[in-house]
């Protein structure tokens, strides 16, 4: 399951980072 | 499609709020049921992968066809408007973000099946191969230039990069691959389980939702930095005519 858990838990975290990032740089532009 | 975000809230509003749930949803329900997938005989757990690895990879496709769209929309005099071009550098950007997460899924699927991270396989390289065109377009739309030269370059880099998607799309057909066929096109004989197959679905459906919310997002962090840039000219040639008029 090392595989599989290693697909999911990237992608999870990649995104997520993106999502935060994006999120923090349209406020900090208001 | 107006630039001007006069509103200066940031760039959540109660439509992306309800996509943004709906994307979060939908993501969630994917892992829940891509992770409780059964083993299979050929692949073990590894098969669990199909419920985010090909939803991923047509998300890229979707980023990469809307970023070519809204460039044929910036180059028909008719629709011109800055917005598009804006669109189209935004929907590249969340292009890197899934194509590079279909090239790294897919590593990480490839290793215990075929035994190596990487192989040069048409399918694998073209995908590479995407990331590149999609780097480069980016790294052209950050060379300083007039908006509008910068979007007429930009347009006309992404319609012809655009054209790698569909020989990505069928490489597996035209050519000898390791990777497999179109899973939702197998024969009868070789058809998905349908647990498999609601998995990938429900993956298409979650990443589509999540690289929508994200694209708006950043098509709205793109309209704030634009609206700054216009600001500050502004303060600069007004700076400038004050002194014009002390001199």
């Amino acid at each position: 399951m090392t595989y599989v858990w290693a697909g999911y838990g990237i992608t999870l975290a990649v995104l997520a980072a993106y999502a935060g990032w994006v999120v923090h740089r349209g406020r900090s532009l208001k | 499609m107006n630039t001007r975000n006069t509103g200066r809230r940031g760039t959540g509003t109660a439509v992306t709020m309800t996509l943004g749930i709906a994307a979060l949803a939908s993501l969630a329900a994917t892992y829940a049921v891509g992770l409780s997938l059964p083993r299979t005989y050929e692949q073990g757990d590894y098969s669990k992968l199909i419920a985010i690895h090909p939803g991923i990879a047509w998300a890229s496709y979707v980023a990469f066809g809307v970023t070519a769209l809204a460039s044929a929309l910036w180059l028909w005099p008719r629709t011109r408007s800055l917005a598009w071009d804006l669109l189209a550098g935004a929907s590249a950007e969340v292009g890197v973000l899934f194509t590079a997460l279909t090239l790294i899924t897919g590593s990480i699927w490839g290793r215990p099946t075929w035994g190596a991270w990487w192989v040069w396989d048409a399918r694998l390289t073209l995908s590479a191969l995407e990331l590149m065109l999609l780097l480069g377009y980016l790294a052209l739309r950050r060379v300083p230039a007039d908006s509008e030269v910068r979007a007429r370059r930009s347009a006309l880099a992404a319609l012809l990069a655009v054209l790698v998607v569909p020989v990505n799309h069928y490489a597996v057909q035209w050519w000898r691959t390791l990777h497999q066929g179109g899973s939702l096109s197998l024969t009868p004989k070789d058809a998905l389980d349908g647990k498999f197959i609601f998995a990938m679905v429900l993956g298409f459906l979650a990443m589509t939702l999540v690289y929508a919310w994200l694209t708006v997002h950043r098509f709205r962090v793109a309209q704030l930095e634009e609206d700054l840039v216009d600001d500050d000219l502004d303060a600069a040639l007004e700076a400038r005519r004050r002194e014009a008029v002390t001199a």
